[in-house]
This record gives C-alpha cells, sequence and structure tokens, in this order.
C-alpha cells in the first residue's frame, strides 16, 4: 500500500477514535456501548501501522484476496451489532411501557387521594 | 366475586360515552375502569366531563399495553375477575353474566366471548379475509395445543385472579388478543368459549385493517409458534 494513502487512512483512523472519545466525554455514549467503538479505532490503526497484518492474515486463513476477508469479517460484526441492537431495543421498549403503567396508574390514585376519594364509586 | 370491566379506548370519542352508559343501564353496581391510550381526539375530555372512572395513559401504548394497565389495576386493587370489553361498542355487555359463568363455576381461567361457537346467534361475522385469518390462527392454535379455540382474535374475555397476576406481570405487546391466549395455554390453564353476537363497529376505524391482514397473518402466525415454544412441560 503506498505510503501516503497510509498516513490518510491513519489520519482519518485517529479522527474517527477523537469523535469517539468526545461523545463519551460529553455523555452521549455509555462507556459499556462504546468498548466496541474504541476496539474498532485501535484495531484500524493497527491494521495500518503493521505492514502486510491484514494481507498475512487473510493467507492464513485462506482468503484469496484480504478485502474478501475484510468484508466478510465487517459484515459479521456489523450483523451482531445490529443483533445486540435490537435486544437491547426490545428491552428498553418493555420497560418504557412499564414505567408509562405505572405512571397512569399512580396519576390514576393521586387524583382520586386528592378528590378525598369521593369519585371512587362514580 | 369483585368483577372489573377493563375498557381500552383508543380515539374513540364517538363510542365511549355511548359504552359507558350501557354498561351503567344495565347495572349500577358493577365496576368498570376506561383506560384512554393517549388518544389524540377529545376521548379525554369526555371522560373528565361526565365523570367516567378512567386511567390516562400518558403515552399511547398500543391495545396490548392499554388492557394490561387495566390487569395492573385489577391486581392491584384485588378484582377476582376480569373482564376486557372494547370501547368502540362492538361488544354487548348482556353477555357478561354467560361470560363470567365457566369463570365462577371453577370450569375455567379464561373464557372467551367467541362469535363463531354459534353461527346462528351472531349477526356480524366480519368478512371474508378476517374469517379466514382468524381460521388460520385457530389452526395454528390447535396444532400447538390440541385445543379449538373458535375465535383467537376475540378481545371480548374473561379472566381470573391467577391469570390477572399472570397477565399484569407479562402481557404480549404486539398481537395481544392470540398471543394472550397461547401464554395462558402455556401455563397450562383452562380456556372456555362462550358463544356472543357482536355488533357492527359504531365508529372508528379497526385496528386490522384488510390490505394489512395478509401481512397481519404472517406475524401472528409466527409469533403463536414462537410463543408456543414456551410451553411449559407436564410433571
Amino acid at each position: 500500500m503506498p505510503l501516503e494513502l497510509t498516513v490518510a487512512l491513519i489520519v482519518i483512523s485517529a479522527i474517527y477514535l477523537i469523535l469517539i472519545f468526545r461523545a463519551i466525554k460529553k455523555g452521549k455514549m455509555q462507556i459499556s456501548f462504546s468498548i466496541f467503538w474504541i476496539l474498532s479505532g485501535f484495531g484500524l490503526i493497527i491494521a495500518l501501522i503493521i505492514p502486510d497484518l491484514i494481507s498475512k492474515i487473510s493467507k492464513i486463513l485462506g482468503f484469496s484476496v484480504p478485502s474478501n476477508m475484510m468484508f466478510c469479517v465487517t459484515i459479521f460484526i456489523a450483523f451482531l451489532l445490529i443483533f445486540d441492537l435490537t435486544v437491547k431495543l426490545s428491552k428498553e421498549s418493555k420497560r418504557n411501557i412499564s414505567l408509562v403503567q405505572e405512571i397512569s396508574l399512580l396519576k390514576n390514585r393521586v387524583e382520586k387521594l386528592e378528590n378525598g376519594e369521593k369519585n371512587e364509586k362514580v | 366475586m369483585k368483577v372489573l370491566l377493563i375498557i381500552p379506548a383508543y380515539n374513540e370519542e364517538e363510542n365511549i360515552l355511548n359504552t359507558v352508559t350501557t354498561i351503567k343501564e344495565y347495572s349500577e353496581e358493577i365496576d368498570y375502569i376506561v383506560i384512554n391510550d393517549g388518544s389524540k381526539d377529545n376521548t379525554l375530555q369526555i371522560l373528565k366531563d361526565n365523570n367516567i372512572k378512567h386511567i390516562n395513559l400518558v403515552e399511547n401504548l398500543g391495545i396490548g399495553g392499554a388492557v394490561q394497565t387495566g390487569y395492573k389495576y385489577a391486581y392491584e386493587n384485588g378484582y377476582d375477575i376480569a373482564i376486557q370489553f372494547d370501547g368502540d361498542g362492538q361488544h354487548d355487555i348482556n353477555y357478561l353474566p354467560q361470560i363470567c359463568e365457566p369463570i365462577i363455576n371453577g370450569q375455567a381461567n379464561m373464557c372467551i366471548g367467541s362469535r363463531y361457537l354459534d353461527k346462528t346467534s351472531s349477526e356480524f361475522q366480519s368478512t371474508f379475509m378476517r374469517r379466514l385469518g382468524k381460521n388460520i390462527i385457530s389452526m395454528i392454535i390447535r396444532m400447538c395445543y390440541r385445543k379449538k379455540i373458535t375465535d383467537p382474535t376475540s378481545g371480548f374475555r374473561a379472566i381470573d385472579r391467577k391469570i390477572i397476576e399472570l397477565f399484569s406481570k407479562e402481557y404480549p405487546v404486539d398481537y395481544p388478543e392470540p398471543e394472550s391466549i397461547v401464554n395462558v395455554l402455556n401455563e397450562r390453564y383452562k380456556i372456555e368459549e362462550v358463544s356472543v353476537s357482536m355488533n357492527e363497529r359504531q365508529g372508528g376505524t379497526s385496528s386490522i385493517k384488510i390490505l394489512n391482514s395478509m401481512y397481519y397473518m404472517f406475524k401472528v402466525s409466527l409469533a403463536i409458534l414462537i410463543d408456543s415454544l414456551n410451553k411449559k412441560k407436564v410433571k
């Protein structure tokens, strides 16, 4: 890979990492969620710094072209990530429903108590 | 026996007053609670103006979440029987004794008002597509549980204290009517059906649109099959 391209890619990866850390610092992302993103950023830089790392691994694993391995790995990780998010989203929406229900039930009770139970038997 | 009518209402300004008035005319004694599922129309105002007992959900949850709120209310307030009764005027309050009877006698934990059990008595049996749909759902439930439910999408149903507890903890969100039946069967509780007739919708739009029914059927079938994996083993 030409040096210019490598440098450009390392710079992009560095910006990527900075964006991630900024998001964490500002509290936009929970630490537990950010681990994946931090690792992915460092992984990119390591792959770029060590020459021929990717092509050697892909050769060992038997991919005909290194880019094939990259696509394969990236898509696999992306699927895992989406799956994980779907699970988390379902859990979250369940909790949301339960919260709305509890708040509404409580509001109903508070109103009743404020009205001195006179609306209890309508 | 303390009985509670749970009336879920979403954008039912045209029907809700009628429904509640009919219930009050039927019996002053009966307890009911309207669950206003974050309606965008004047439903809430009507409920307030007419002094109708209601719980106002702060966000729209869909029919499953709304009905479950009613079950939670029933559980907290110690009701023995909870009856889901739609706010759109489809259900007939005169069937109340019939639908409670199997539960009071201890024959069943859940009793469903079926439009199809006795074909002659029901005037409103809905469209061909919906009948086909419910036949497929029935068939799947029959395959998985060897139990015939003639009207799995009926929203007119009574449940006893045990199932109130079950439903207040866990109630399906996506397709609550057929899925809740499957959940009850999973726990090996008994379900009975009684024949009821339902009225044509008096207003508003049905939550199941005919154009979407094929897709709906596919998803419901899948949901039931997935739910059936949680069947409890006989000990």
